[in-house]
């Protein structure tokens, strides 16, 4: 079978540009509706630097950073996603089922515990919490999660089958282990990370995309070089052997690439599940196995989802919004399952 | 092992729970000397001495004993169900499945008892193990999927708990502290609470024992011996759920005890199902009373909540297992 042979029933070639299209029309939706009642004649004074003071704030300082904000973000996981689905050839790895969106949880909450809580032992002073350093806590405890993943893989020499299975066990562990320094930490500040780890845009600002933008624009840069390596990594290790792959240098460069990925938006937007998960299944349907096609593809809905998905957590609720992880668990888990139900 | 060296084991590690209870009765912010618990607990009177040992200590170790005994139990039936050593409470989605509605109750029903919610994380439970087992197959299908589709179900859960918990306000603290799984502050009360859903799951465990073994070797070799499937499938999911039902409103999640004590007592080898059931509850009980000692001791006078130290000793076990192959499926060339 040749790197590019097309597979059964060649794809559309408007798929992507249709994408595209749906990219930029879930943009503008999101932009503009809201909770606030801005007429769109309001919304385009404020995107071009006039309008009401309240209008541009609403605009440019609430709306646009938590939108772009999602778009990076759910661009990274399904990218990350896509990646771990490929490496350990098991459709159903993602991000929060091996353990990396829990590494995230369990940082952010020792971080919290100790710049929170133990720097002020009187726990119902109100004080400036660090929200600006969750992103980079978040991502390190994703990265370490990433190196148990590692040490399984290559230390233990587990197969692929394996790694899922221990990467669940490492999740939940590492899950339990927040939850009760969670529950054990007891202070009035509490909502703060049980909004966190909800998965939410809520109160994204500039500085979370600007935290994001490094991560995403190097991801995608890294794409043309690893490209043959994934889909090489899609066989069993021999076999991607004789075709001249370095196995292991290549199964551990995109490990990082997308623990990274994974991590830093778990980091700045909380764990939202199953976009990992979804989205390449999603792309696979629409493209086939056209993997250059699926490969654009799950970038460009990894957008749409979570820029959609917000919109709807942001409109459903009311003054009280829906966060986004929670509205990706609602619509990821049918698919989910649907599609466990179909893999023979 | 033959029949009578599985007993002296079994009654081995009975006697290594109760040491453990006894022990556990002396130590906490205010330690207390041997003799004082002698003296407490054979001549109870309205001392501080007396009340530590038996309204404090007493029913939370024999709380944990039971619980862990109970979700030992209950790991064993689901994985003898599903031939997948991978199921267990937590694995398969029934603990998540048995919290969430508890939790949504008791934030936006408040009018519904504490005395319903073991029903309530029943028919959670139940609806729980229906989707996956449903995703699975029945355990027919690929065994990975038992456990992905689970951990699919109690992520699901999991994020609508988070949800609801946002709006539990002032109360989120306490459910929080329930949620990490821990048995701090319980009583005679909640113990007897969760002790029939416990029982009916062991007793019935033991009174199947041969229905369970004949489905160790296959569903068509079950049918084959006269094992009605339609039945008798229904009735052990029941059975493997009401313990963990029984167990969730009291104590939370407990972590990987149903997974390792059926994997711990199938390596001391018994022989026959009965004995395995035994040695499976005994040994359930005993890691969750030395688990619960440990937590409380850890960091007198705080306390942590047992759910992370069964997590942190459950989480290397399981990559044990699954490096030396013992969670290998039949078949399965992983």
């Amino acid at each position: 079978m040749s790197l590019n042979a097309p597979a059964i029933g060649q794809p559309s070639r408007w798929i992507l540009p249709a994408a595209l299209v749906l990219v930029l029309l879930s943009f503008v939706a999101a932009v503009f509706l809201g909770i606030v009642d801005l007429p769109a004649r309001d919304v385009l004074s404020a995107l071009t630097g006039t309008g009401s003071p309240e209008a541009r704030s609403i605009i440019l300082d609430i709306r646009l950073p938590r939108i772009v904000t999602g778009i990076l973000a759910g661009m990274q996981f399904a990218l990350a996603g896509l990646f771990l689905q490929t490496i350990t050839r098991n459709p159903l790895a993602d991000p929060s089922l091996m353990g990396v969106s829990q590494g995230a949880t369990l940082t952010v909450t020792v971080f919290l515990l100790f710049t929170v809580y133990l720097a002020n032992p009187d726990s119902y002073s109100v004080n400036e919490l660090p929200i600006a350093w969750l992103p980079p806590a978040g991502m390190i405890g994703g990265m370490l999660a990433g190196g148990i993943i590692y040490l399984l893989a290559f230390r233990l020499d587990l197969s692929p089958l394996r790694i899922t299975l221990c990467g669940i066990a490492i999740g939940a562990v590492l899950h339990a282990v927040a939850i009760g320094l969670i529950a054990g930490w007891g202070s009035a500040r509490i909502e703060i990370i049980l909004e966190w780890l909800s998965g939410s845009l809520y109160a994204r600002t500039w500085d979370h995309a600007l935290f994001l933008l490094p991560f995403t624009i190097a991801g995608l840069a890294m794409l043309p070089l690893i490209y043959r390596p994934l889909i090489l990594l899609r066989f069993d290790p021999a076999v991607a052997r004789s075709f001249g792959l370095s196995y292991k240098r290549q199964f551990s460069l995109v490990l990082l690439v997308s623990c990274a990925l994974a991590a830093s938006a778990v980091g700045a937007v909380g764990p939202v599940v199953f976009v990992g998960l979804i989205v390449p299944h999603l792309a696979r349907f629409l493209a086939g196995r056209h993997f250059p096609l699926v490969l654009p593809l799950t970038v460009v809905l990894g957008a749409v989802i979570v820029t959609l998905g917000d919109l709807i957590g942001r409109l459903a609720g009311g003054p009280e919004e829906v966060p986004i992880g929670v509205v990706t668990a609602l619509m990821g888990v049918p698919v989910l399952l649907a599609l466990l139900r179909k893999v023979p | 092992m033959d029949a009578r060296k599985s007993s002296i084991a079994i009654g081995c590690i009975v006697v290594a729970t109760l040491l453990v209870l006894a022990a556990g009765l002396m130590p906490g912010a205010r330690t207390l000397s041997f003799e004082a618990v002698l003296r407490a607990l054979v001549s109870p009177d309205g001392r501080i001495e007396s009340i530590l040992v038996w309204t404090l200590r007493l029913p939370r170790s024999l709380a944990a004993a039971t619980a862990g005994a109970g979700l030992a139990v209950s790991g064993y039936l689901l994985q003898s169900l599903t031939r997948n050593p991978l199921a267990d409470p937590g694995i398969t989605g029934v603990t998540a499945g048995a919290i969430a509605p508890i939790v949504v109750c008791f934030v936006f029903l408040p009018s519904v008892s504490g005395l319903y919610y073991p029903l309530v994380g029943l028919a959670g439970g139940l609806a729980a193990a229906s989707v996956t087992f449903w995703v699975a197959r029945g355990g027919n299908g690929h065994p990975l999927h038992l456990a992905l589709g689970g951990v699919s179900v109690s992520l699901f859960l999991g994020a609508i708990t988070i949800y609801v918990l946002l709006f539990a306000g002032p109360q989120s603290t306490a459910l929080l502290f329930w949620l990490a799984g821990g048995f701090a502050g319980r009583t005679w009360g909640h113990l007897l609470q969760m002790l029939p859903w416990v029982l009916v799951g062991v007793s019935g465990a033991f009174l199947l024992h041969r229905v369970i073994a004949m489905f160790a070797l296959s569903d068509h070799s079950a049918a084959a011996m006269g094992v009605q499937l339609n039945l008798w499938k229904p009735v052990l999911l029941l059975l493997g759920i009401c313990p963990v039902a029984g167990v969730a409103p009291v104590a939370g999640p407990v972590a990987f005890v149903g997974l390792a004590a059926p994997h711990i007592a199938k390596l001391l080898r018994p022989r026959g199902t009965a004995l395995e059931i035994g040695l499976t509850a005994a040994i359930g009980a005993l890691i969750v009373t030395a688990a619960d000692l440990v937590a409380r001791t850890i960091a007198i006078p705080k306390e942590l909540p047992v759910g992370i130290v069964t997590a942190l000793l459950g989480g290397p076990f399981f990559v044990y297992l699954v490096q030396r192959g013992r969670l290998d499926f039949k078949g399965e060339g992983a």
